[in-house]
């Protein structure tokens, strides 16, 4: 690095990546710590160990029914963005024409609207064809959300395997739905499932789209941990928030050992 | 000859419709319809009709919600280079240097987590009862509890914090790309290590400072759950305000036109930042394969 010339230097430059890397952590662990502390208010240092919150957060019909409803949603979303986007990725990838690139743009766009712009349009739209809030508005806002990752991921797939294999089976007469199920789904698998999993990581974790989307009578967890932060700092709510953060974590790893993790973003 | 190549086209056109057509209508439709609603004189949320300007008028007139707007791109500003003077060592690092592959993990698990589950973490710390509390008191540095919560300074930790893995994540794209041939080169010709990361390093990474930058800001210029959760009514940013018209006050007009400028100022100043990062770019792009 630039400016380990000194050991003095080097010492401060590890302290310093260590201080950002312990803050960047220190939400998840203080939730997981509060989580497993029997004290009904936040206490520090905790006072023992229980998985009470946890049997209580299961017993929350809010939160297991909120839970299945942004499973539902974000198994949808991604199984959209993914019909939709692997053909468009491909497309973009092997086609390459410099008229092409609005329509990239145009396919990332989603990452830079700002999310009360696009989830305001989206529910004024909504009452204005007569969907109203919903499971089918949410799923049209986390498709769009989720289509940007879905499609930069396998453009990258995409752009390391090589077409050889593909004008190979064409020229042995292969039709084309042939060479896409025998030849280049075969091949892209891995980048498929990371595409398809930080599809759902997305779409499961949105809460600035979705607080407008979701109907009354049944919200994402998101927003029902959203609403419980707003009135309480119930450990239940810990408990929940811990089983999000060991989710997405393991999601995060399976990522990282199917596919070069750095590579994606 | 001729019709296999308009076959090729057909079949590309065919792979990328259903992706841009839908992405086109969901996009379009909705900030289209919000466009005609601001456009409304009413200033409630039903029996609307008619034309007028009157709330574009009243959100680039009114004291109260200039100074919001002003204010907010301030901070998004000074999150921005927060996270870009933070953001940039850290990833120059975690794509060259050891223990990377955990590093990357540490970088993209905040990202993927929810941002309630971040909110959280940071009240249950900042609080009234929380974790700083606790350790301040237990070392007597503090006879009572303080609030740190509902302040600016700790709405803009949590927003740099929130959206340091952007930066990060954005700078580590293009250092990836950077062949460390060039600065052992610049290295054999004696420049010292600070003069190869400002020489050699920083412009060709410019263009992944300037990509980071941009989401950076323009999710600081429209957060409003950060704001809400942690600031309280304490800091009016402006996408709060948004989020009041629509949800609260029910004025849908003047709530869609203070959204459509949010929206104008954020493309605006990522427009900016582009034509910032442009010009020494192109000079080094032949370089950085």
């Amino acid at each position: 690095m630039p400016w380990q010339n000194s050991r003095l230097s080097l010492l401060g430059w590890a302290l310093f990546q260590l201080a950002a890397y312990s803050v960047l952590a220190l939400p998840s662990l203080v939730i997981i710590g509060a989580s497993l502390n029997p004290a009904s208010t936040f206490s520090f240092p905790p006072r023992g160990l229980t998985l009470a919150w946890y049997v209580k957060a299961m017993e929350t019909p809010a939160f297991t029914d909120s839970f299945l409803l942004s499973v539902e949603l974000a198994c949808l979303a991604t199984a959209l963005s993914l019909l939709t986007g692997t053909p468009a990725a491909y497309a973009l990838q092997r086609y390459r024409l410099p008229a092409l690139q609005p329509l990239h743009s145009l396919l990332l766009s989603p990452i830079v609207i700002p999310a009360i712009v696009l989830g305001i349009g989206l529910l004024m739209f909504a009452n204005l064809i007569g969907i109203g809030q919903g499971l089918a508005a949410l799923l049209l806002g986390h498709f769009v959300l989720t289509l940007p990752y879905v499609v930069r991921t396998l453009i990258s797939s995409f752009s390391l395997f090589d077409v050889v294999l593909e004008e190979a089976a064409q020229s042995l007469r292969a039709s084309r739905p042939v060479v896409w199920f025998r030849v280049i789904l075969p091949n892209i698998i891995p980048g498929l499932l990371s595409a398809a999993i930080f599809a759902f990581v997305t779409s499961f974790g949105n809460v600035a789209l979705s607080i407008f989307l979701v109907s009354g009578s049944a919200a994402t967890l998101p927003v029902q941990m959203f609403a419980a932060v707003e009135h309480s700092s119930d450990p239940t709510l810990a408990a929940v928030a811990t089983l999000v953060i060991l989710v997405t974590g393991a999601i995060v790893l399976c990522i990282d050992r199917l596919a070069n993790l750095q590579r994606l973003i | 000859m001729k019709r296999l190549a308009w076959s090729r086209e057909v079949y590309f056109a065919g792979l990328l419709s259903p992706a841009v057509l839908s992405v086109l209508l969901i996009l379009s439709l909705p900030i289209a319809w919000l466009v005609r609603i601001s456009l409304y004189p009413q200033d409630q949320s039903y029996d609307l009709s008619g034309w007028s300007a009157v709330h574009y008028i009243k959100a680039l007139t009114d004291d109260l919600y200039l100074e919001s707007l002003a204010r907010t791109t301030l901070y998004s500003l000074i999150v921005t280079l927060g996270t870009a003077i933070i953001g940039f060592p850290l990833g120059y690092a975690a794509t060259r240097g050891r223990f990377r592959r955990w590093k990357i993990f540490f970088i993209v698990l905040p990202l993927t987590l929810s941002l309630i589950v971040n909110i959280f973490g940071w009240i249950m710390i900042l609080g009234q009862n929380g974790l700083l509390n606790s350790v301040l008191l237990g070392l007597h540095l503090l006879d009572r509890p303080r609030q740190f919560l509902f302040g600016v300074g700790t709405i803009l930790l949590v927003l740099g914090h929130t959206y340091l893995p952007f930066q990060i994540l954005s700078v580590m794209s293009v250092v990836a790309q950077i062949d460390p041939m060039l600065e052992e080169a610049s290295a054999s010709l004696r420049g010292n290590r600070w003069v190869t990361f400002r020489r050699v390093i920083i412009p060709l990474a410019r263009s992944g400072i300037v990509a980071g930058s941009t989401i950076v800001f323009i999710l600081t210029m429209s957060a409003f759950i950060i704001p809400q959760l942690i600031g309280g009514a304490s800091v009016q940013m402006y996408a709060v305000l948004v989020f009041q018209q629509m949800m609260t006050v029910l004025n849908w007009p003047f709530g869609a036109s203070l959204s459509l400028v949010l929206l104008a100022v954020a493309l605006a100043f990522a427009a900016l930042f582009r034509i910032a990062g442009r010009t020494p770019e192109e000079q080094t792009g032949a370089v950085a394969k």
